[in-house]
Order: C-alpha cells, then structure tokens, then sequence
C-alpha cells in the first residue's frame, strides 16, 4: 500500500494560482470556495523586505483531528494515508471545519457536505497526479510514495530540510514544505 | 507582517464561524435540562423523599428535563448542514467523537429521563397525568424510582460535561481545548438546574434548599472562571492569545468584553442575594417581595450561564493555533 | 454560401458529435456515472486563446461540456500544464454574460442600447457600409485594429478590401520597441515565446518585468527552474514583487531610470574589462564609439539618477560580469514605457552583447532556421494609397502604429478613415488617452466589433459581432518557432452556444458579401488547415489527435565554433553602434535622458498584471474574477499614513489633467517606492453587461491620459502619468 505525501518547494513557488483554480475545475468546488489556497507573506521595511510564497491544502494527517471528531465516520483515514470524506455519510455538523488547525476544509455551499481536498484521489486511482501538481508552473508541488525511496517527494525530503506547518499540534502532516535553499550558496 | 491569502473560505476567514447562537443555546439547555435531572434526582433523594413531599416541582421537574432538551436539540438540528443525513448518528459509534458518544448519551438521556420523571411522579397526583398507560408505567416504574434516580443523575452529570468536552476536543480552537471548560460548563449546568428548581418549585423549604445548593455552585463557578482565564494564560502563545477578545476593550471585541464584566458582576450578586435570603428570617410563606428577589437571582443565574454559552461559542471561533 | 448546421457538426469533429448523444440524459445521472466510471469523458487537444502564449490545451469534455482544461503535454509552450487562466477557459465559454446574438446599435454611441439581429441582417448592414466607404473615399479608409487569432481571418479581409491600415496595440502599445531596439542591434527580435536560455543562466536580470504576477507558461517554468537550479537573480523594480521576492538583488530603482542604471553597468563592464573580449571582435562593431558614449555614466552619476547605491549598481555589474556570458537580461514584454523605449531595448542588447551572451547557453538561444512554405492564395491587391499606419517613425513595425490611425481618423490626415473593425482587442483598454479614441469613433461612418464579451469598445460599436469562443471554433494553425517549430491546431471541443459564430466564418461571410469571396476558396476553414497539413507534410488526422506536432531541428541553438552567427543588420554584425539610427537623426548609442518625475504630492502610476487576468479580457471571467476581483492600488505605507489611508479602504486616483478614477482599494504596503504607485491594468469596465467586471476597481487606462511617443518606431511610452490618491467622497 503506497503511502502519499506532498512536498511544497515553496523556493519554486511564484504564487501563479494555477492549483487554485485546476483544484476546483477538476473538482468542481462551487464558486467562491476553495480546497488550495496560496499565502503570501512580507515581513520588514521598505526597502529590507522578505516573502514567502505558501500554498496550503489539506494536510491529510497521520494524527488527523477532523477524523477524530467526526460523529458519524463520514470522515476516514485510508489506508494509502489519504484523509477522505463518505459524502452519503456526512451529516454537516462542521466537527471536523471546527477541529483542522489547517482550516482545510469547508462546508460544500451546494450540496452541505464538509469537503475537502482528496489529493485528487480520481486522479490518483487513473495514474495520474494531483491536479494541482500536474499545473504547478514552478514544479513547487511535488506527489508520491514515500514508501517508494525513488519517489520525487522521497527525493525531495531526502535532499532538503523540510518542515511541517504547526507541527506542534501534534497532527503529523503527510504535507511538507521546504523553504530553505538545499545547498548552500 | 504583511499577509494576502488567495483562495481562502468564508467559512474560515478571517476566523472560523461554523457555529453561531443555535449552537450556543442548544449547549445552554442541554446543560439546563442536565442540571436540571440532577437537581430532580437530589429533590426525590434527598431526606428519604420528604423534601419533595407536597412540592409542585416533584412532579413538573422531571418532566420539563427532556422537554427542555428537545428545545436544545431542536437547534442543534437546525444548525445541521444535511439533516436528512442525521440517522447516520447512531449507525455508527465513533469513541474519538465528542458529538458521537453525546448523540449516543442523549438517546439514553432521553428514555432515563422520561421513566424517572414518570417514577418520581408523586402517586397523589397521578391523575395529572391524565393517559391510562403514563399512570400505569408510572405505578410501575415508581418501584425503581431510586436506581432511576441515580441513572437520572449520572446521565445528568454526563450530559453536563457533554456539552463542555464538545468544544474542548478541538486541538484547533486554544480557547475550547482546555479540561477546565467541561468542568466550568458542568458547574454552570448544575448551578442552572439549581435556579430553574428555585423558580418552578411552590415550597419555601425547596427554594430555600435549592438557593444553599445555588450557593456553592456559583462560588464553584466563580473559582472554576478565573482559573480557566489563568490556565489559558499562562499555557502558549495561542492559548494566551485566544482569550483576548475577553480583555481587549475596543470595538471589535466589545461584546466579549462586556459579556465578561457582566459574569464578574452578576456572579457575587447572585451569591450575596441569595445568601441573604438564606440568612433572613422567612415568615411561613414567602411574601412577593422575597419570591421576586429569588426568581431574580435565579434569572441572573440563567442569564450568566447563557452568556457563557455565547461567548464561549463565539470567541474560541476567533482562536487559532497559528 | 449559407451556413448550415449540418457543415458545422462535420467540422467540429467527431468528439462533439459523440458525445451529443449523451445530452439528453440529466446531468447529476451523468456525474453520478461518471464518478462510478461508467462514463469516460474524452479530451480534446487545442490551444489555449486566454492570453498569447497560445499553450496546448487538452479539453475535458463530458456530456457535451467542457468541464476541465488541461495542459498538452506534447506542446513546447504548456509542457503539460496551464496557468491559472488556462484553467480557467471554460469560465469564458460558460461565462452568462457573452454575446449571444449579432447586435445593432439603437441610441447614441456610448450610450450602450443595442438591438438583437440576425446575421444576415448585421452582415449585410456591414457590407453595405463597407461598400459605400469604398466608393466614396477608397479602401484605404478602413482599417482593422486586431489582436490574437482573429487576425488570420481579418487581416486578409481588410488586404482584400484593398486596405493596408492595420494596427495592433501588440506593437505601439506592448512589445514593439523592445523588437526594433533588438533588431537594430542583432538583426531579429527576440521572438513569442522568447527565446531566453532561462534554466542555463547564472545570472537573470529582470527589468520590470514581473515574471509569476505576468504569466507566461513555459517561460515562468523555466523561471522556476532557474531559480531552483540556484541561478542568481536580480530584480530592477520599484515594486517588490514575486520575483523580487525571489531575487539574490532587489534594486528599488526610481522609475524611468532604468537606462541610467544599465548604462553604468556597461560603463563598471568595459572599464573592469569584464566584456567577452574575443566575442565582441568576432561578431560586434562600434565598441570603440560606445566606450566614448559611456565614459560619464559612473556609478556615482547612475546612483543619483536611480536612487540606488553606487555599491550596488557596481556589484551587480560584476555579479553579470563574473558570470559571462551564462547571463540573461530579460528584454521585457510589456516594453512602452517612458517614449526611449528602443533605446532602453538596445541598451539591453549592448549588455547582453559585451556579456557574450546573445546565441549562448544561459543567455538568448537562436530560433531554428527551419521554415514552412506559405499557403498560396489570390495576390491581394496592391492599395493606391500609402498606409498611414506606419506614421512618420522610421522604425515603425509591420503591426502598425494604432494611434496614428486613430489620428487619422481624428484630423483626416493624410486622408480620412471612415470605418474601423476590432477584433480581439480591447481598444478602449489597451489604447492611451480613452478621450482621443471616444472623438475618433464619434467620427466614423462605421465601428464592428467581433468579440467574445460586450467589451468597453464592443459597447461603441454600430455592429457587434459575437464571435464564439476558442474552445468552439478552429482558427489558423499556429506555428512555433523555438528551439524548433511547433504545429499546434485549434479545433472545437463543442458547437457554439447561442448564436455565436467562429471568426473565419464571419470574416468569409463579410468577404462573400463584398464580391472577396475569392480569398477565402474553402468551404470551411478545416479545409483549409488539411491542405496547409499536406503542403508541409503534416499528418492532419494525428494532429486531431494530439494537439501539437513538433518538427525535429538539427540546428545548434548556440554560436558555436562550428557555427558562427550571422547577423542581419547593415554591417552584419552585432552593432554596440547603430549607423541606421545615426543616418535616421537618433542617438547611434543609447542616452540618457532625465523625464519628469512627480510633483509634491503626486505618485508616478505604475500599472501591471496579476497572473489571474489577461488585461481586461479576464476581468468578467467568473473563475478568474473571485481570485482578483478588482485592482488595488499599491501605495507605500509611509505615504498611505500621510494621507491617512487605510488598508483595504477605498480611494479615488486623480491624474494630473484632472480625470478622477473609479474607486478602487488601497493596498498599503511597505513593498513600493514612495513616488510611485501601482495598480493591475485591465479592470474598472465602463460596459454594462460585464457584470461582474462593471465598475470594479479603477481604470489605469483612464489615468493615462498622457502618452510619450517614441520617435524611433511611434510606441507609446505610458508610464508617464501622475496621480494623487484622494479618500473617497473628497472632491477637488
């Protein structure tokens, strides 16, 4: 069984969008609502500044809270490591909104299901990647096995520091960032 | 620190605000209904039953308990996203879900509540309940009215700290995810049940009773809230944090604020009034006077537990880890 | 010939067909299926039309919609992958607010009533004005301004007429003295896609050019790639933007300052001697003369007029020195800035000749010499009158100078121009000074438009034309000419909604009406790309199928050893000295002028693009418009606290000839200068059935009521306009 992961090697992102908007064509989120998001950050003075350029998703946790808190198990943890939602299960009580420190997940504004990003699980099952991955301009996003050494996200771990958002929440992301260079200039 | 977000929620941007008044009041008479079986239990158990002789609220109480909680359910109901989806509740048993074994706990609570209230029902005033088959389970039940007295009261106890474990569960919210928040909502449940028996019940030796009872649960209250404050203080970052809106005094936050000062204000009030009249010398009956001065106590009491509801619900909705 | 359905179902090819089968059954019934995998959607391969890049495109169409737009692997330009437009096609092709039917104007130009019409009805209208204007004052008085791929249809419409007056704000008001400066200097231009050697530079010079927020497909992947493969990047900006963000050096420089910077760094490179001396001897001239031209442009002079330091401005030049000749300076898109434009171009390309760096790894590679043959068709014939759309600028381009036919038609000099047809463009958008293009079209005898969307200027027009949109039509085949040439072909994924109508099919019908039936010989234009596939070869029914065919090259994109470059100015060699320019009255090497900068009080209005939006043609798209749904206005925070501007309020620009702006938001910000200020061009629609783009966010080209021509090829300078920022509700 593979286990997914995603890495965000946010020095490649230039926070085109692209993922924004192929996450909800193929997934037909209703307009206004989103399962990827991209932050910008400036921090400092005219003209000392820095950015950082972050896209946010689902983090689809190894310690997952929406999981936890979901009543009736229409949230799920699968065994290929993807936190996933049974729709006709999903009584829209927002447990799992209120519990993601991630704020990944909305309430659908069509059909009251709480939904979330799946990591393009259609995608997956036909080979293919994760629609925001496959149009990432930057190559930022990067999707695979990490049981799987050769893997592009095992590389990418391997190869650069990385890091987890709140990962003192104690949720274990299967979502990594790199922010730093790998090597040294 | 300069932040633009493409693509965020309206649900969670700028903050989370999935639950609203609904959710507040459903934990407001969730906690009342639970006080209140509590409260019920100790009447009929209490000095072998002689407090509940000839009392009013010996046969009302127990069952304005599930009354009050079809109210409360009937909001949370409203607040579902996919009502028709509901029965999914109890298809499935998640132990990890707060809102699973509460949906599971209230359909015990309900049927608990019902046959107790129908046990303790005083047999003079059976007739009151008008349906052959209410007086007949009620004859028949009244033969087990002390174990469902105890089930009455440990359901209590259970939905009490329901009510608080619900918010306190999300790692994601630092102003719920504290122990103390269930044992304050448990408190502020009791002490509730406490002040709506003073109001339903007709005898001055219940409502004195009640008010001692009263006493103690406010002064719980009144150390279990400054030490919820103090516990979130000194905890992280984010704990201290998600309590400002409580303390900052400007525009924005103004209805936590104001909803704190009037917890500070109310509680000792309420215990001063009510120590009073614990201390004063009744007559035989209670004159309007003191009736008014109590049913206003106890409202007080109502009201701060409402409040603490709100701002509760409202303001750890605006807390967040990062 | 009349159009009939039964045609048009042959030509939009078999996926549409199959797949109508399909319509009758409810739509949740089929997403349900889809979801269970009993319905297989189908993709078919075209390209992209939401901006120029023309990436390929797979639609993912399902039940007879187009429900996802994907990247063509097998195209050089998309590599897989679309932007955040490309994603967004489909939100044009559904977007409720389209032209749906041809429409006539009722009430006053402007004043946007309009009555349905048939085609017929709307073509012969047009045809019978065309006529007249012919009679009365020769072919010669129409002109088409266009943009994109409607011009292959409209350009031999407007050749046939017998008309040369083309003009494409492609050229004057974008990319066109960037291409003179480059060609003046090298002998070519540095092509679409350009062909910078992103991934193999050491060093990459942005010049306001704001890669990421201005989205071009492969280049940004090659950007991303550079800047993971630790190539160094420097960003002359006075905004920080994305890629500033990214860059090893942010130079914050004082705008219209640029060439004072780059002629230091050519003065800090020849006096270091860091130039590719054995480079500059085999391929350049005029080194000595440019030697002399900048022996005063230090970096204590440069640093006074860009507001930079002298430290940095020199160890920049090393920074591109070190690194020659792996360096590329991106010469820009969006080039029409302050009327030096070509100047600045050519300084450009004097940088990137000492760097050795023109036809070399990591600098600017060489197009292919590949070529296709030309589809022969009936000559047109020759106008009696010369163009007057090429004004009196020397170095005017092909693509036509739009404003002097606007001036044209304005003073009737040298003759009169009665009637102009635009399609593609947004003239009121694109064009400087809205109130000289308002007096010119209250002037003709006739305006059509042929558009997707009821435009600022489709709302002026006598004619509208509802053309349908790229994911409905076949156009041209478009060709690509990189590393080696590319056959990319445009073909329906659905049958035009509505009564809209492909602009092939439009133009062949106006052509049929004038008697030009003749010009266009084919039935479809299908036919006509299977006989253009069979004269290069090509194998029409696997370009159905995949999109996008690449033709093998040979040829060495470098300068090698081997293969030494040949350069097709006069001297044949890389000209640091431009004689053409000297014989012509202009500067022969780049000089600096000082421009006027802001008074007290004002801002110099700095405009660029958001990477969700194509100019104005985006702002009503409904999957675009939630991500950016109207311009800020970025102002620095120092100043916004001055004028006691919040974030996120909104505020009123005022240009310094008075005209107020529409509201728009303030985005205080540390990230620009405090004497400029920048919006996102493209937003603030005067038209009324945009209604989600109408009235939202300002109209930077509503402040840009001043332009600076550069005299060498006619461009329009536009970064010269200066405002004030008011609080709403105060009045002047």
């Amino acid at each position: 069984m593979p286990k997914y992961a995603m890495v965000v090697d946010q020095r490649r992102c230039v926070a085109c969008m692209a993922c924004v908007v192929a996450c909800k064509k193929e997934n037909e989120v209703p307009p206004g609502q989103f399962r990827t998001r991209v932050v910008e950050l400036v921090e400092g003075e005219f003209p000392r500044l820095r950015m950082e350029l972050r896209s946010e998703l689902c983090n689809h946790c190894d310690n997952p809270p929406c999981v936890y808190n979901c009543p009736t198990g229409a949230s799920y943890k699968a065994a290929d490591g993807m936190v996933l939602l049974k729709k006709h299960r999903c009584v829209g009580c927002k447990a799992c909104v209120a519990s993601c420190p991630y704020d990944a997940r909305y309430i659908n504004e069509e059909k009251g299901f709480a939904d979330k990003c799946t990591f393009c699980s259609q995608r997956i099952a036909e080979g293919k990647q994760p629609a925001c991955v496959a149009t990432c301009i930057g190559k930022s996003r990067i999707f695979g096995d990490l049981d799987d050494p050769a893997s592009a996200v095992s590389a990418a771990l391997r190869d650069n520091h990385h890091e987890v958002l709140l990962a003192s929440a104690g949720t274990k992301p299967r979502v990594f960032y790199i922010k730093k260079f790998g090597t040294p200039e | 620190m300069e932040i633009t977000v493409t693509g965020a929620n309206a649900l969670v941007s700028p903050h989370l605000h999935v639950w609203d008044w609904r959710v507040s009041l459903y934990l407001f008479l969730g906690g009342l209904s639970a006080g209140l079986a509590v409260m019920t239990s100790v009447l009929h158990v209490r000095k072998g039953g002689a407090l509940a002789t000839g009392e009013r609220a010996a046969s009302t109480a127990g069952l304005l308990v599930p009354l009050i909680l079809s109210v409360g359910m009937l909001f949370i109901f409203l607040d579902l996203e996919r009502k028709l989806n509901v029965f999914w509740f109890y298809l499935t048993v998640q132990p990890l879900s707060p809102m699973s074994w509460g949906s599971w706990g209230l359909l015990v609570f309900y049927p608990v509540s019902v046959f107790y209230a129908l046990a303790a029902f005083p047999a003079e005033r059976r007739q009151q309940l008008r349906l052959p088959v209410l007086i007949r389970i009620s004859e028949r039940l009244s033969a087990y009215r002390l174990q469902l007295a105890a089930a009455n009261f440990g359901m209590g106890i259970f939905i009490g700290v329901y009510t608080g474990v619900l918010l306190s569960s999300f790692v994601a919210r630092p102003l719920w995810n504290s122990a103390i928040l269930p044992v304050l909502f448990l408190t502020s449940a009791l002490s509730a049940g406490a002040a709506f028996m003073i109001m339903i019940a007709d005898q001055k030796k219940v409502k004195l009773f009640f008010t001692k009872v009263d006493i103690w649960l406010i002064l719980a209250e009144m150390v279990l809230l400054p030490l919820f404050f103090y516990g979130q203080y000194t905890s992280s970052g984010a704990h201290r944090n998600s309590i400002l809106p409580f303390f900052t005094l400007n525009h924005e936050y103004f209805w936590y604020g104001l909803g704190l000062l009037f917890l500070v204000v109310i509680f000792p009030i309420a215990v001063v009034l009510k120590f009073l009249e614990v201390r004063e010398d009744h007559g035989d009956e209670l004159t309007g006077q003191e009736l008014m001065r109590m049913n206003l106590s106890a409202v007080m009491v109502l009201l701060g537990g409402l409040v603490i509801r709100l701002s509760f619900v409202y303001a750890g909705q605006l807390s967040r880890l990062s | 010939m009349k159009f009939s359905r039964r045609t048009f179902l042959k030509a939009s090819g078999a996926a549409g067909c199959s797949l109508a089968a399909y319509a009758a059954l409810p739509e949740k019934f089929l997403l349900w299926a889809e979801e269970q995998g009993m319905l297989k959607a189908s993709y078919v391969p075209t390209f992209c039309e939401i901006c120029f890049w023309k990436c390929g495109a797979m639609a993912k169409v399902l039940n007879g919609r187009v429900v996802k737009l994907e990247g063509n692997p097998a195209h050089p330009g998309a590599r897989g992958k679309l932007c955040a437009r490309g994603n967004g096609g489909a939100g044009l092709l559904y977007d409720p607010n389209r032209l749906k039917t041809p429409l006539i104007r009722t009430g006053a130009r402007g004043e946007q009533k309009y009555r349905k019409a048939t085609w017929d009805e709307a073509l012969d209208l047009i045809a019978s004005k065309l006529k007249r204007i012919k009679a009365e004052s020769g072919p010669e008085s129409v002109a088409l301004f266009t943009h994109g791929t409607p011009t292959d249809h409209f350009l031999p419409l407007l050749f046939a007429y017998g008309s040369p007056n083309v003009g494409m704000p492609s050229f004057a008001q974008c990319r066109g003295p960037r291409d003179v400066g480059l060609e003046l200097t090298f002998g070519e231009g540095i092509g679409s896609p350009e062909r910078v050697d992103l991934t193999r530079s050491k060093v990459l010079v942005l010049f306001g050019s704001h890669l990421g927020e201005n989205m071009h497909n492969s280049q940004v992947q090659d950007f991303a790639d550079a800047l993971a493969a630790g190539s160094k990047l420097i960003v002359v900006d006075p905004r920080f933007s994305i890629a500033a963000g990214k860059a090893h050096s942010w130079l914050p420089i004082r705008p219209a300052t640029d060439l004072a910077l780059m002629l230091a760094w050519i003065h800090v490179i020849i006096k270091e001697q860091l130039y590719d001396k054995a480079y500059l001897d085999s391929y350049a001239t005029g080194f000595a003369e440019l030697a002399e031209a900048v022996s005063d442009c230090t970096p204590e002079w440069a640093a006074k007029e860009t507001d930079l330091s002298a430290e940095s401005i020199v160890e920049t030049a090393r920074l591109l020195g070190h690194n020659a000749p792996n360096v590329c300076i991106h010469p820009g898109r969006h080039a029409t800035w302050y009327g030096d434009d070509v100047q600045r171009s050519r300084a450009i390309g004097i940088l990137a000749a000492l760097l050795g760096s023109w036809g070399r790894e990591g600098g600017y590679f060489l197009a292919t010499r590949s070529s296709l043959p030309k589809l022969e068709g009936k000559p047109f014939p020759e106008p009696v009158k010369a163009p007057l759309n090429l004004g009196n600028f020397p170095f005017a381009g092909a693509e036509g100078v739009t404003q002097e036919i606007r001036r044209a038609t304005l003073t009737g000099e040298p003759y009169p121009i009665k009637g102009w047809i635009v399609t593609g463009t947004n003239l009121m958008k694109a064009m400087p000074n809205q109130k000289e293009t308002v007096e010119a079209i209250n002037k003709l005898d006739l305006l059509v438009v042929v558009d997707v969307m009821p435009t600022d200027t489709a709302m002026m027009a006598d004619v509208i034309l509802p053309e349908c949109t790229y994911l409905e039509r076949h156009d041209a085949l478009a060709v690509g000419k990189g590393r080696s040439l590319s056959i990319s072909l445009r073909q329906p994924a659905l049958q035009p909604l509505y009564d809209s109508k492909p602009g092939w099919w439009i133009a062949k019908q106006i052509a049929n009406r004038l008697d030009l039936g003749d010009y266009f010989p084919w039935q479809t234009l299908e036919e006509k790309i299977q006989a253009q596939c069979a004269l290069w070869g090509v194998n029409y029914q696997e370009l159905k199928k995949v999109g996008t065919i690449t033709i093998p090259d040979s040829a060495n994109p470098y300068i090698t050893a081997d293969a030494p470059a040949e350069f097709k100015t006069g001297s044949g060699k890389i000209e640091l000295y431009s004689k053409e320019l000297k014989e012509k009255g202009f500067d022969p090497v780049p000089r600096y002028t000082r421009h006027p900068g802001p008074r007290p009080g004002e801002f110099r209005l700095v405009y660029g693009r958001s990477p969700v939006h194509t100019f104005s043609r985006t702002a009503n798209n409904p999957e675009l418009h939630e991500l950016y749904p109207e311009n800020e206005v970025w102002i620095n925070s120092g100043k916004a606290k001055e004028l006691g501007v919040k974030n996120g309020e909104y505020v009123v620009l005022v240009n310094q000839d008075g005209v107020r702006s529409n509201r728009i938001k303030a985005k205080v910000t540390q990230r620009i200068r405090t004497d400029c200020v920048y919006v996102v061009h493209g937003f603030g629609a005067a038209s009324k059935g945009l209604s989600r783009a109408f009235a939202k966010g300002a109209d930077d080209q509503g402040m840009i009521t001043r332009y600076a021509v550069d005299p060498i090829c006619g461009s329009t300078g536009m970064h010269v306009n200066f405002v004030r920022v008011e609080k709403e509700g105060v009045h002047a």
